[in-house]
């Protein structure tokens, strides 16, 4: 979870070159945006040769005032950013990044935990959800309803679960009429997986080059090694 | 507007069954819209002969039809009537469908009837007495054929609406005024949706159509005069104005059972085989208690169905459907709480409207279902796990959404993101708009939408391209092993017999995609 922490008043800064705290401000003031170095080598009211600016940057971090940090959106750009503060979501991507990449087994139990409890339930509504995953003590930290919601509607786009509208009766009793509820999805291949159409049983349905093939052309149904493989019995 | 890969399977489908001279005119039809007999054999570069003999094949089997219109003349002898021909693209679809046609009827109707059905399929068009000699041909011993039994079969089959009578030859195609334009497309039966214009094709077989009672009806009498007639034949209602160029009149103006002419009646079977596709759709989603409350429900209301693309079913109550659920097998042990509970079950999906106390098939719901199936498992199969997501994210959403919304909601890499709405885009099954935002930094944003419309039609194309393909592919691996088919049994030793083996298990793997995938076909087409 994502946490801003405030800015301490007094910082460390008797211990600073000219240089060294003409960076430091800079940095400071993009607060939990932090900056690219090379954005901040601009913003510079005064133009450092790159050596200077880069023994600055290499002091600051060793006196623990700044630190690295991953922009998702350009991973491979050196982000620097004052220790005080941690990266914004726009940064971090978010609770669900660790690191700049999707944190996919952390995905995978909360995915994994809602639909237990789904089932559990049978019709079940966000808070339902949320209730139930709290009373599991599955997890140390308690999830948001942000993300619980997060995490069921990626579980919806799945196809592992259906969103309806509860009528007030019958399984629905109990929740409001009209209230969104989610329920396990009862057929549909098995565990979440798309049942095969048609199109998508044979070679063509599936292939890549479909747009380019032809009855009589290079890539064509006669030549085709997709079907050769699939009528090789 | 036809897709090119619509045409070339339909050319296709005719150069299998009648040659490749037929399918060139076909073709020629196909691509220019309606001919005049002039005009084919100027594009086609064929004799007037082949050309006439062509049509005349293409006009029996109910692949053509001839319509006129006038043209107005800058000579004082008035409007010209000329003769033009169009194709009629769903029949030919239709042809390899017969199977299923066959097999709807064995489910209904005795052998006799199946055998009717088979030859009117087969020949196009026959009148009764067509139809008595092919039966006479081919009677068994023990198993004589008669006139009148023949004509209570065809009754059957008629009343059933599986037969009709043969359309007008050359109807006049009126021009539609512009104060004319939206009630006429409003009335049509042939319109798909209200507001979409109707195409030449619809139009002239909407012009060609028998009034209804007309078209389902069997002339029984011969030589009676037409007053006569009226009170004889079956489904006429007394009073109502025959269009004079639908029967086929002898010199007095009598309709002659000899000269009447039938053809089975595709929309029939195709009204079956929605019913049909949604039952099964509904059996996959829920259980065999949904399926046969649908089935009754469908049973109960076919009837009152004016046209094939029917949107709602007529509304129930819960007590007439229950009456209908038990009159079958299978749902003789269904209770009336059970039969409630299904009709729950199938409102929960939408694919019932249930309003005071009566309820009502949402048959576009089911087939939006399905059809929404078929394409995300395409995505899925083809593009991966992610991408069935997004997909399903962007259709459910219905508008522009940006990319990096799109990686947030759908927990997608936002590196991966881009690359996979590219791709789905360049594949045509996603439109892409830049927004330009300018204000301290220019930045782009990318969204993505679903457009249905455009995506279902990019996705019958594949349709028709992979049914064209399985067809080649099957031409292909029988022409291969050509010599080893018409070899004895006795004679397929060793690697002979396993090389026999696997081209029978080709086969039959084909000829079943191809059966369904006709049914996905009919799912995007026709229902």
């Amino acid at each position: 979870m994502s946490k801003r922490k405030r800015p301490e008043s007094n910082a460390p800064s008797d211990s600073l070159t000219d240089h060294e705290r003409l960076i430091y401000d800079v940095i400071r003031s993009k607060q939990d945006m932090g900056i690219w170095t090379r954005d901040m080598k601009r913003e510079l009211r005064v133009n450092l040769p790159d050596n200077i600016v880069t023994k600055s940057i290499k002091s600051l971090q060793n006196k623990s005032l700044i630190k690295e940090v991953v922009n998702i959106h350009s991973k491979g750009k050196k982000h620097l950013m004052a220790v005080e503060f941690e990266p914004s979501k726009e940064i971090s991507g978010g609770a669900w990044y660790s690191e700049g990449s999707l944190d996919t087994e952390f995905i995978k139990v909360v995915k994994s935990q809602c639909l237990k409890q789904i089932i559990k339930l049978k019709v079940a509504t966000l808070e339902g959800i949320s209730d139930s995953i709290k009373r599991s003590g599955a997890f140390k930290v308690d999830l948001t309803k942000q993300q619980i919601e997060e995490i069921v509607r990626a579980l919806v786009l799945d196809n592992q679960i259906m969103e309806v509208k509860s009528n007030g009766s019958g399984e629905f009793t109990n929740i409001p009429v009209g209230k969104v509820c989610y329920k396990n999805v009862s057929k549909g291949g098995g565990g979440g997986e798309p049942k095969t159409g048609s199109l998508a049983s044979i070679p063509c349905g599936v292939c890549p080059q479909i747009n380019i093939c032809t009855p009589d052309g290079v890539i064509s149904p006669k030549t085709c090694v997709y079907y050769t493989t699939w009528l090789d019995f | 507007m036809l897709t090119e890969y619509g045409t070339k399977h339909a050319v296709h489908v005719i150069t299998n069954h009648f040659g490749d001279l037929v399918a060139k005119v076909c073709e020629c039809l196909l691509r220019k819209g309606p001919l005049t007999r002039q005009n084919v054999k100027r594009y086609t570069e064929l004799s007037d002969e082949q050309v006439k003999n062509a049509l005349l094949v293409l006009i029996q089997q109910n692949c053509v039809q001839a319509f006129t219109t006038e043209q107005p003349d800058g000579f004082a002898d008035g409007p010209k009537a000329n003769t033009q021909y169009v194709v009629l693209f769903d029949n030919i679809l239709h042809r390899v469908r017969f199977a299923k046609f066959l097999t709807i009827l064995s489910q209904e109707f005795d052998q006799q009837c199946v055998e009717l059905v088979q030859g009117l399929l087969e020949h196009g068009r026959l009148t009764l007495k067509q139809m008595f000699d092919r039966a006479k041909s081919s009677e068994k011993e023990g198993n004589l054929v008669d006139l009148d039994s023949l004509r209570e079969t065809l009754v059957k089959l008629v009343t059933a609406h599986y037969v009709e009578r043969c359309p007008a030859s050359e109807p006049l195609l009126m021009p539609i005024s512009e104060e004319e334009g939206p009630a006429r497309k409003k009335g049509s039966k042939s319109a798909k949706k209200i507001g979409e214009p109707e195409t030449i094709e619809q139009q002239v077989v909407e012009a060609a159509l028998p009034m209804e009672a007309m078209r389902f009806s069997v002339v029984t009498n011969v030589e009676s005069d037409v007053g006569e007639k009226e009170k004889n034949s079956n489904n006429v209602t007394p009073g109502e104005k025959r269009k004079h160029d639908v029967l086929e009149l002898d010199e007095c103006g009598v309709a002659d059972e000899q000269s009447v002419v039938y053809r089975a009646n595709f929309e029939g079977f195709i009204r079956r085989l929605r019913h049909k596709g949604c039952i099964d759709h509904v059996r996959a989603h829920l259980d065999d208690g949904a399926a046969n409350v649908l089935s009754a429900m469908l049973q109960a209301t076919s009837s009152a169905e004016k046209k094939v693309k029917t949107k709602n079913s007529v509304p129930l109550s819960l007590s007439s459907i229950y009456e209908e659920v038990i009159k079958s097998e299978a749902g003789r042990n269904m209770t009336l709480d059970h039969v409630r509970a299904s009709l729950v079950q199938l409102g929960e999906l939408s694919f019932v409207d249930a309003s005071s106390d009566s309820y009502s098939i949402d048959f576009e719901k089911i087939i939006e279902i399905a059809q929404n199936e078929e394409v995300e498992s395409v995505v899925s199969k083809r593009y991966g796990r992610d991408a069935y997501r997004i997909f399903r994210l962007l259709s459910k959403s219905g508008r522009l959404l940006e990319t990096d919304k799109i990686s947030d909601t759908t927990f997608v890499e936002k590196k991966d993101a881009p690359k996979i709405l590219y791709k789905l885009w360049k594949d045509g099954y996603l439109l892409m708009e830049k927004l330009v935002v300018t204000g301290a930094r220019q930045s782009q944003f990318l969204l993505w939408k679903v457009n249905r419309q455009i995506l279902w039609k990019h996705v019958l194309d594949e349709m028709f391209h992979a049914a064209l393909n399985l067809s080649l592919r099957v031409s292909y691996e029988l022409d291969r092993e050509k010599e080893l088919l018409n070899l004895p049994a006795d004679k397929r030793t060793g690697p002979l017999q396993d090389r026999y083996n696997r081209i029978r298990k080709v086969r039959i793997l084909l000829e079943s995609s191809q059966m369904k995938l006709d049914d996905a076909i009919l799912l995007f087409h026709d229902f």
